[in-house]
C-alpha cells in the first residue's frame, strides 16, 4: 500500500503532526455546529444588556426598569411582555415576537426586548405599523 | 518541511483553507436600537466599515434627540410647547417653521383631516396616559375652537395663533421629519445603504445589498401578522393605524387618531399605510387619508404626486393606489 509505505517513511514528529492536523480539519467541521446554538431573547435596559435566554426554552424573567418591573415571557418559541407598569401597556398589545430582529419595547420602562440568531427567517427586513 | 512527503504538504495546505473558509464572514448590517421620540427607532446600516457605520448611527440618533428637544409636547421648553404656551405669536426656528408649513399645506391638501392644532382635545381625551377618558360633549367643542389649517398664519419664522388657546400637537409628522434628517445624516457620513424605522414610520437610504428591502404592513386586527409586503428602494413608508394606542369602553374603541371635525376617534379605517418620497409627508398624509376614510383617502393619495398606498376599512376591506402595483403583494 502507497499510504503504508509513506506511513513509514515519516519521522515520530511527522506522524505526531499528521495526527494533530486530522484532528483539527475534524474540529473545524464542528465550528459552525457549535455557533448554531438557535436563537436567543436579548433584553436591554436604557441600552444596556441585562438578560439573554434561548428562545425554544419556555421560561417567565422579570426585568426592571425605571418604571418598575416588567414580566416577559418565553413560550413556544416566543417572546411577548406579560405585565407592565407602563401607563399604556402598548408593550403588551405588541403581541408575541418570535422571528430573529423581531423587536418588543416598552418605551416608559426603557425595555427593549430583540430576537438574535438562527432561527425562522422574517418575511421582511422592516415593519411598518 | 521540503525533504517532507508531499502529502503532508498538501495536508498542510487543505486545514489552511478549511481554517480560512470557516471563518465567519464580515457581517456587513449593523443594526442599533433606541428609544428615541416616544418610540422605539431602529437603525439599520450595511457597510463593510463597521466603525464608520456606528459613528454615523450615533449621528443620527443624535439629530433624532436634538429634534425631540425642539417638537415634544412632553418638554416644556421645547419650541411647540412654547409656541402652545405664547399668548399670540412667537418667533421660532427656521426648521420648526419650515414644518409647519408642510404640516399646514397638507391641512389644506386634505380639507383640515390633517391638524397640528389639536393638542387641546388631545389633552382632553388623555389618550396616551393612564386614565384615558370620553370628555364631554361641551368639552370637545370648547377644545376645537379655532383648530384648522388657517389656524396658524406663518410668516417667515413668525409664528401666529388665530386663538390664543390653541395647542399645537405635531405628533402626526415630526416623528416622520425626525427621520427625514436622521437619514440625511446617515448619507452624509457616507453611508449608501440604511433604513431608519422609528415605530414604523420608515425611511430607506438605497436598497439592501443590491435588492430591494421588504417591508412588511402590520395587520390591524392580528398582532405580529402582516397583511401585505412592500418591496422598496429609497422610499418612505409610514402606517397609521387604531391598534396602538387605544383604550376600550363598552365594547367601542377609543383611539389616538381623530376627526377635526367632530372630535372623536375617525371610525372608517382600521390602518392606512403611505409610500412617499420622505417620511414627514408620508406621516401627514397617512393621518390625513385615516381621518378621510377609505374612498375620499384613496382619492386624496391617488391625487397626491409620488405619493401612493394602502388603506384597510373599517369592514376589513383592503385598497390600495394603482401605482403600487408590482411593489405589493398582499398576504
Amino acid at each position: 500500500m502507497a499510504l503504508a509505505d509513506l506511513w513509514k517513511r515519516l519521522t515520530p514528529f511527522d506522524r505526531y503532526l499528521v495526527l494533530v492536523l486530522v484532528l483539527l480539519v475534524g474540529a473545524s467541521f464542528l465550528l459552525p455546529f457549535s455557533r448554531r446554538s438557535g436563537a436567543e431573547v436579548i433584553v436591554d435596559v436604557q441600552d444596556r444588556t441585562v438578560f439573554t435566554a434561548p428562545l425554544d426554552q419556555a421560561r417567565r424573567f422579570d426585568i426592571e426598569g425605571p418604571l418598575g418591573m416588567t414580566q416577559v415571557e418565553i413560550d413556544n418559541g416566543a417572546v411577548r411582555m406579560l405585565s407592565s407598569p407602563c401607563p399604556q401597556k402598548i408593550c403588551i398589545g405588541l403581541g408575541k415576537a418570535r422571528r430573529t430582529g423581531d423587536l418588543l419595547a416598552c418605551v416608559p420602562n426603557r425595555i427593549v426586548v430583540r430576537i438574535e440568531g438562527d432561527n425562522e427567517e422574517a418575511e421582511y427586513d422592516l415593519l411598518s405599523r | 518541511m521540503f525533504g517532507r512527503p508531499l502529502f503532508l504538504v498538501l495536508l498542510l495546505i487543505l486545514v489552511a483553507l478549511l481554517v480560512w473558509l470557516r471563518q465567519p464572514a464580515a457581517d456587513s448590517q449593523i443594526s442599533r436600537t433606541a428609544l428615541v421620540m416616544g418610540t422605539l427607532v431602529e437603525i439599520k446600516v450595511y457597510s463593510d466599515d463597521r466603525k464608520h457605520a456606528e459613528l454615523g448611527i450615533d449621528v443620527a440618533f443624535a439629530e433624532m434627540t436634538r429634534l425631540e428637544q425642539l417638537f415634544s409636547t412632553h418638554i416644556p421648553t421645547s419650541e411647540i410647547s412654547l409656541l402652545s404656551a405664547a399668548e399670540r405669536s412667537m418667533t421660532v426656528s427656521s426648521e420648526t417653521a419650515s414644518l409647519l408649513r408642510l404640516g399646514q399645506e397638507i391641512a389644506r391638501r386634505s380639507a383640515g383631516s390633517f391638524d397640528m392644532t389639536l393638542g387641546a382635545l388631545k389633552d382632553l381625551w388623555r389618550i396616551e396616559s393612564e386614565n384615558p377618558r370620553i370628555p364631554a360633549e361641551s368639552a370637545i367643542k370648547a377644545a376645537l375652537i379655532g383648530i384648522g389649517p388657517d389656524a396658524l398664519q406663518i410668516d417667515g419664522r413668525q409664528v401666529r395663533k388665530r386663538v390664543s388657546s390653541l395647542k399645537i400637537d405635531l405628533g402626526g409628522i415630526a416623528k416622520g421629519y425626525a427621520v427625514d434628517r436622521a437619514v440625511e445624516k446617515l448619507r452624509q457620513s457616507g453611508i449608501r445603504s440604511a433604513a431608519v424605522n422609528a415605530g414604523g414610520d420608515i425611511r430607506l437610504l438605497g436598497d439592501r445589498q443590491e435588492k430591494p428591502w421588504r417591508i412588511g404592513i402590520q395587520d390591524p386586527r392580528q398582532s405580529g401578522e402582516i397583511i401585505a409586503t412592500l418591496n422598496l428602494k429609497n422610499h418612505s413608508v409610514v402606517t397609521s393605524g387604531d391598534y396602538e394606542r387605544y383604550f376600550e369602553k363598552d365594547g367601542v374603541r377609543y383611539h389616538h387618531l381623530f376627526n377635526p371635525q367632530t372630535g372623536q376617534p375617525a371610525r372608517e379605517c382600521q390602518s392606512v399605510t403611505v409610500v412617499a418620497a420622505d417620511v414627514a409627508t408620508a406621516d401627514a398624509l397617512a393621518t390625513a387619508a385615516f381621518v378621510l376614510g377609505p374612498q375620499q383617502g384613496l382619492v386624496l393619495l391617488e391625487q397626491t404626486e409620488n405619493v401612493e398606498g394602502l388603506l384597510v376599512a373599517a369592514d376589513g376591506q383592503r385598497l390600495a393606489t394603482r401605482g403600487l402595483e408590482g411593489l405589493l403583494e398582499w398576504h
